[in-house]
C-alpha cells in the first residue's frame, strides 16, 4: 500500500481540480491531485474548439490549451498528480480524511486534513428524459460523440439526429458537419436554442445546419442499429401535440439533454445534496456540509464558462486555507435562498465569521429584458444589480458585499425581477 | 364431447369469420382470417384452455398480418439453407438450439455424460433473448395452477437454485417475498363484502387462502404477517397494508449471469458453443433429423433439443413437427439507481384480484447488486422481436407500483427495457418428444417462471432424452464448479493490492459507476465475450447511472485491442457500435 500524506487532496484533475491545486500550492500548502482518467485536463481534452478563457485570460483558447496552462503551472509548483487513480473509499479517521484509491501502481492511501472534490458532471441519458422505443446501436450522448470524433477519429453515423439545443449539442453538430456527416438535424423543445448566442451563430447558422425548435424525440426506431426516430412537436409546456408525430430516418441519435453533477461519492459520504442542482450544498467558500470537504466546478452545478468553474476553485482554495488555519465560523450559518424566478443558486449559505465578499452563481428560471437581480431580507431589499437580459440558458454571477449578508442573520433571498 | 366438437364450439362464437380447424394427435390447427391481432390471441387462448388440447398452431391471419415479411424471412432461410447444406461442421450426439437460460442449462446438464454436444445460438452471445430482460426473480411456485408442468418444475427448480449458485458461483440472494394485502386487494368485490366484513376478509381470510394455495402447490413455510410486523420486515411498505403473506423461498439472481455461468461451465465440460449460428433448416430421413443446417454449415446429430425461446415454433415447423404457436407477450421493466436499494428488502407485490391485465405478476424486486426493479408489464405483441418501450408504459409502471412503496425515490430511474415471453396458447411449458419427428425434443413455452424452473427443466429434459433412447454414461471428469470473474467492487483493499501486483490492469478502473477494471473486461473477453453488451453482462461495465456515457469508448477500445479489430467494427449486441473513420483516418 502506497501512503501519501498531504495538507489537501484534490479529487479530479479537470480544470477546476487543477485550478484548486495550483492555488493551494501557491498559498503554500502541499497538495496531490487524484485523477481517474489517463491524463489531466478532464473534459477540456476533447474540447478542441476555442472559446475557453475569455474571462480569465482575455483570449479564446482551445480546451487543451486552457488545460495545459494549468498543467504546466502544476508542474512548476511541483504538485503531485496521480492519473489512472480512482478513489474507491473515503473515511474520516482521527480528524483526517483518508482516501483509498486504486491505480495500476497499486492501492494508495491518501491522508489529508482537507479534501477538494472536483469530479465534474456527467451527461443526462435518454432514459432520464423518458425517450421510448428500442435501445439499438447508434444512440449516444453528445460528450461521448465529441470524444469519439475528436480523439479517436470515428464517426457515430452518417445521418445524425441531435437532440438538444444547448451548447454541447451545437458544438457537436458543427464538428460532425465538418467531419463529413452527410445529414444533420438538431431538435429541441424550446422556442429557440438554449445555448450561448455566439454558439448559435458560429456552430449552427454559419454552417446552415438544419434545426427544428419545439420538437422532441418520442421514440427510437431500429432493431440492431438505429433506423430512425419518431419526432413530435410540443407546446409551450413541452407537452407533445397529438397527431404531429413524424418518422425521421437516421442512423444515429445524439442526446445533449443536460448535465448532472457527479456527486454520488459525496452523497454516499453523507454530504447534503441540493435537489435543485443535484450537487452538494455548500457555504460561501464552497465547503460541503462535511467539514473540510470542498466541492468546486461543475460538481456544484454545470457552468457555462470554464472561467467561472475555475473561479469557484480559487475561492475554495482560500476556504481550505481558512479551514486548515482553524479560522472561526459563525454559530449559525446564514442561508442564501433562491427566489421564485431563480432555478438554482450556489452557494447555499454563509458560514464563516469573516472573509471575502460572497460570489453567487444563479440560473434564472424566466426570461427577462433589463432585469434586476435583487437580494432581499425580511426587512426589504439589501442590494440589486442590473443586467441587459436574463434567461435560463445564462448563468449569472453576482458579487455580494459580505456586510450586507451579515446584517441579515435570518437569511436572504436572491431573485430576478 | 369430442375434442373437435369443443373446438368448433369456440370457433362458432366468432361466427362473423369463416374459421376452420383440424386436429392431429391432440394438436389443434386453426385456419381463417380475423380482423384484429387481439382476436387472434383470444381465439388461440380459448382453444388452448380446452381440456385435452396439447397444442395450438394458430394459422389464422389478421388484418395487417405481415405476410411480406414472413415470405422474406422464409426466402432468406431457404437461401442460407441451400448455401450451407453440403458443408459439415461436425457430428454430435445432441444439438441444443438456443442459448438462453433453458438451452444453456440443458447443455450443462448433458455435459455430465459422455456425449458430444453442440449448443447453437443465433446471436453473438448467450442470454440475449428473454433471459437478459426479466426481473431475475426465483419464484417459489405458489402461483401456477396445481395441474401444470410449470408448477411442478417451478417448485422443484426453486429448491435446486442454492446448489446451482454454489457450484456455478453466480450472485444469488434468498430475500423471500412479501405479498401485501391492502384495501385495494379486493376492490372489485367490495360490494359483496359490506362494512367491516371487507377488512375482516382481507385480514383474516384471504392470507390463509394464499397459504393454502401454497400448500396445495407443494410450497410450505408461507407465513401470514399482520400489523407492525409488516413494517419491521419492510419499513417502506404501503402504510395501509392490512396483512401480508411471506414466502421464504423466493430469491433473486442476475438472469444473464446464470446463463453465462451455465454456458461457461458447459464449455469447460466439453460442450461446443457456437454463437452467431442461426438454424435455417433440417436434413431429414423420413421422420428422423440427420443434421441441423445453419449459416455455418451442417451439424450432424442424433438428437435435437428445441430451446429456441420465441423462435421455438418456427424451429418446430422447420423440423416438421409444428405443435404450438408462440404468441409473444412483452414485459416492460424499470430499473432504479443503486442508492435506492435500501428501500426494498424483499420481492414485493400487492395482491390485486382479479389481476389487472397489463401488469399481472409484476412487482418490486431488489437485485443482487442493490438496484431495484419495478415491473414487468404484460402486453401481447405481434412481433416477437418487439422490445420497444412505450414511455406511457413506464409511467404506468411508476404509477401502479408506487402504492406498494409510497416513499420510494421514483425519480432515480436509470434505465427501462422490455423482454418478450415465449408463451404458447396452452400457457404451460411444453417439454416432450415431438409427435411427428423421432429425435426432436421440444422445450418450448418457457415463460415465467422459466428462470426459476431452469434447473428442474434441465433435469426433466435430460430424462426425456433418456426415454427417447439417448444412452447416458456418466463422465468421471465432469466438474460442476465454475469460478466467477473476480470484481474490484467486492474486494477489500488488501485483495486488490495482491491482484494489482500480479497484473496492473486490476488497478485501472474503466467503468467508474460500477467500479469495473480493465482486468475484468479482458477476462470477460477471454471467456468469450465478443461485444460491448456481452462485456456489460459479464462485468457490469456501463450498467450504472451514466449508462456507459463515460466508459463505452474505453470498453470498445479494449475489445478492439483484444480482438484485433478496428474500433468501428466493434459490435454493441448484433450491430457495430459506431460508424466508420472520419476523412483520412485509417486503422
Amino acid at each position: 500500500m502506497i501512503e501519501v500524506g498531504k495538507d489537501v487532496v484534490v479529487v479530479g484533475g479537470g480544470p477546476s481540480g487543477l485550478a484548486a491545486a495550483v492555488r493551494l500550492a501557491e498559498l503554500g500548502y502541499s497538495a496531490a491531485v487524484v485523477e481517474s482518467g489517463d491524463e489531466l485536463g478532464g473534459i477540456l481534452i476533447q474540447c478542441i474548439h476555442d472559446g475557453f478563457g475569455t474571462k480569465l485570460f482575455g483570449k479564446a483558447l482551445s480546451g487543451p490549451e486552457f488545460a495545459s496552462s494549468f498543467i504546466e503551472r502544476l508542474g512548476e509548483l511541483g504538485v503531485e498528480a496521480w492519473t489512472r487513480t480512482h478513489v474507491v473509499r473515503v473515511r474520516l479517521e482521527g480528524g483526517s480524511w483518508v482516501l483509498t484509491a486504486v491505480s495500476p501502481r497499486g492501492v494508495l492511501r491518501f491522508k489529508s486534513r482537507a479534501v477538494v472534490y472536483a469530479t465534474g458532471c456527467r451527461e443526462r441519458t435518454p432514459f432520464e428524459i423518458r425517450v421510448g422505443g428500442t435501445r439499438p446501436a447508434g444512440v449516444y450522448t453528445a460528450g461521448l460523440v465529441q470524444r469519439l470524433v475528436n480523439l479517436y477519429g470515428v464517426l457515430p453515423g452518417r445521418r445524425v439526429l441531435i437532440v438538444g439545443g444547448g451548447d454541447v449539442g451545437m458544438i457537436v453538430a458543427r464538428h460532425l458537419h465538418l467531419e463529413g456527416v452527410e445529414e444533420l438535424l438538431v431538435v429541441f423543445p424550446e422556442p429557440w436554442f438554449a445555448g450561448l448566442p455566439r454558439n448559435v451563430q458560429q456552430c449552427i447558422l454559419d454552417f446552415g445546419i438544419p434545426f427544428r425548435p419545439r420538437t422532441i424525440v418520442k421514440e427510437i426506431v431500429g432493431k440492431e442499429r438505429v433506423e430512425g426516430a419518431v419526432l413530435v412537436r410540443v407546446d409551450e409546456k413541452w407537452q407533445p401535440i397529438k397527431g404531429t408525430e413524424e418518422f425521421y430516418p437516421c442512423d444515429a441519435v445524439v442526446f445533449s439533454v443536460g448535465l448532472v453533477p457527479n456527486a454520488s461519492q459525496l452523497e454516499e459520504l453523507g454530504a447534503e445534496i441540493d435537489p435543485r442542482t443535484r450537487g452538494p450544498v455548500v457555504n460561501e467558500y464552497f465547503e460541503t456540509s462535511l467539514r473540510g470537504v470542498f466541492a468546486v466546478g461543475n460538481l456544484l452545478t454545470p457552468f457555462d464558462y470554464v472561467d467561472d468553474a475555475v473561479e469557484t476553485a480559487f475561492i475554495a482554495a482560500e476556504g481550505v486555507s481558512k479551514h486548515l488555519s482553524g479560522e472561526a465560523r459563525r454559530d449559525k450559518p446564514i442561508p442564501l435562498r433562491p427566489g421564485p424566478n431563480v432555478r438554482l443558486l450556489v452557494p447555499h449559505r454563509v458560514e464563516w465569521a469573516s472573509g471575502r465578499d460572497v460570489t453567487l452563481f444563479l440560473r434564472p428560471s424566466v426570461e427577462r429584458e433589463n432585469p434586476r437581480i435583487s437580494v432581499r431580507s425580511s426587512g426589504g431589499e439589501l442590494y440589486h444589480t442590473r443586467r441587459r437580459y436574463a434567461r435560463p440558458s445564462l448563468m449569472e454571477r453576482v458579487e455580494l458585499p459580505r456586510g450586507l449578508v451579515e446584517s441579515s442573520p435570518e437569511g436572504v433571498v436572491v431573485d430576478v425581477e | 364431447m369430442g375434442l373437435e366438437k369443443k373446438v368448433r364450439k369456440v370457433l362458432e362464437r366468432y361466427s362473423g369469420y369463416n374459421l376452420s380447424c383440424e386436429i392431429r394427435d391432440g394438436v389443434v390447427f386453426l385456419y381463417g382470417r380475423v380482423r384484429s391481432y387481439e382476436e387472434w390471441v383470444e381465439i388461440g387462448l380459448e382453444v388452448g384452455r380446452i381440456k385435452g388440447v396439447e397444442g395450438v398452431v394458430n394459422k389464422i391471419v389478421w388484418d395487417g398480418y405481415p405476410a411480406e415479411k414472413v415470405r422474406e424471412r422464409e426466402e432468406r432461410r431457404r437461401r442460407i439453407f441451400e448455401e450451407n447444406k453440403g458443408r459439415v461442421v461436425g457430428s454430435y450426439d445432441v444439438v441444443v438450439i438456443g442459448g438462453g437460460v433453458t438451452g444453456t442449462a440443458i447443455a450443462r446438464e448433458l455435459s455430465r455424460y459422455q456425449l458430444r454436444i453442440a449448443l447453437l445460438e443465433k446471436a453473438p452471445d448467450v442470454a440475449t433473448g428473454a433471459t437478459k430482460a426479466n426481473n431475475g426473480m426465483i419464484h417459489a411456485g405458489v402461483e401456477p395452477p396445481r395441474s401444470t408442468l410449470k408448477r411442478k418444475l417451478n417448485v422443484k427448480g426453486c429448491r435446486m437454485y442454492e446448489r446451482w449458485a454454489r457450484e456455478l458461483n453466480f450472485k444469488y440472494k434468498r430475500v423471500g417475498s412479501l405479498w401485501l394485502i391492502t384495501p385495494r386487494t379486493l376492490e372489485k368485490y367490495r360490494r359483496f363484502l359490506p362494512g367491516p366484513l371487507y377488512t375482516l376478509v382481507l385480514k383474516y381470510v384471504l392470507p390463509y387462502i394464499v397459504v393454502l394455495k401454497g400448500i396445495i402447490n407443494g410450497v410450505r413455510g408461507l407465513r401470514v404477517v399482520r400489523g407492525r410486523k409488516i413494517f419491521e420486515m419492510e419499513p417502506y411498505a404501503a402504510r395501509d397494508a392490512l396483512a401480508a403473506v411471506y414466502v421464504p423461498w423466493t430469491a433473486i439472481v442476475d438472469p444473464y449471469e446464470v446463463a453465462v455461468a451455465l454456458a461457461e461451465n458447459a464449455a469447460a465440460n466439453g460442450v461446443e458453443i457456437f454463437t452467431s449460428t442461426e438454424v435455417v433448416g433440417f436434413l431429414k430421413e423420413g421422420d428422423t433429423i440427420k443434421g441441423v443446417v445453419t449459416n455455418r454449415g451442417v451439424f450432424l446429430c442424433r438428437y435435437v433439443v428445441n430451446a429456441a425461446g420465441v423462435y421455438a415454433d418456427e424451429i418446430a415447423e422447420m423440423a416438421g413437427s409444428p405443435e404450438y404457436t408462440i404468441h409473444p407477450r412483452k414485459g416492460v421493466l424499470v430499473l432504479f439507481h443503486r442508492s435506492t436499494g435500501s428501500y426494498v428488502r424483499h420481492c414485493l407485490a400487492e395482491i390485486i384480484l382479479p389481476p389487472p391485465p397489463r401488469t399481472k405478476g409484476g412487482g418490486i424486486n431488489p437485485t443482487p447488486h442493490g438496484n431495484v426493479m419495478w415491473g414487468p408489464t404484460a402486453v401481447e405483441v405481434p412481433d416477437k422481436e418487439d422490445v420497444s418501450v412505450d414511455p406511457e408504459e413506464v409511467q404506468l409502471v411508476l404509477a401502479k407500483y408506487s402504492t406498494i412503496l409510497s416513499e420510494f425515490p421514483r425519480d432515480r430511474v436509470i434505465r427501462y427495457f422490455a423482454g418478450v415471453r415465449a408463451a404458447t396458447f396452452t400457457e404451460d411449458f411444453v417439454i416432450r418428444p415431438a409427435k411427428w419427428v423421432r429425435n426432436l425434443l421440444h422445450v418450448a413455452g418457457i415463460q415465467s417462471p422459466g428462470l426459476a424452473s431452469a434447473p428442474a427443466i434441465a433435469e426433466y429434459a435430460v430424462q426425456k432424452l433418456r426415454e427417447m433412447g439417448l444412452e447416458l454414461r456418466e463422465k468421471p471428469s465432469f466438474n460442476p464448479f465454475r469460478e466467477p470473474i473476480p470484481s474490484l467492487r467486492d474486494m477489500e483493499p488488501e485483495q486488490a493490492e495482491e491482484l494489482i501486483r500480479r497484473d496492473s490492469r486490476w488497478g485501472h478502473v474503466v467503468c467508474e459507476c460500477e467500479l469495473v477494471t480493465e482486468a475484468e473486461i479482458v477476462e470477460a473477453i477471454r471467456r468469450g465475450a465478443r461485444t460491448v453488451d456481452a462485456v456489460k453482462r459479464r462485468t457490469r461495465a456501463g450498467m450504472g447511472e451514466c449508462q456507459g456515457g463515460r466508459c463505452l469508448i474505453k470498453v470498445a477500445m479494449i475489445l478492439s485491442r483484444e480482438l484485433g479489430v478496428p474500433l468501428p467494427a466493434v459490435l454493441k449486441e448484433e450491430a457495430p457500435l459506431f460508424d466508420g473513420y472520419v476523412r483520412g483516418e485509417a486503422w
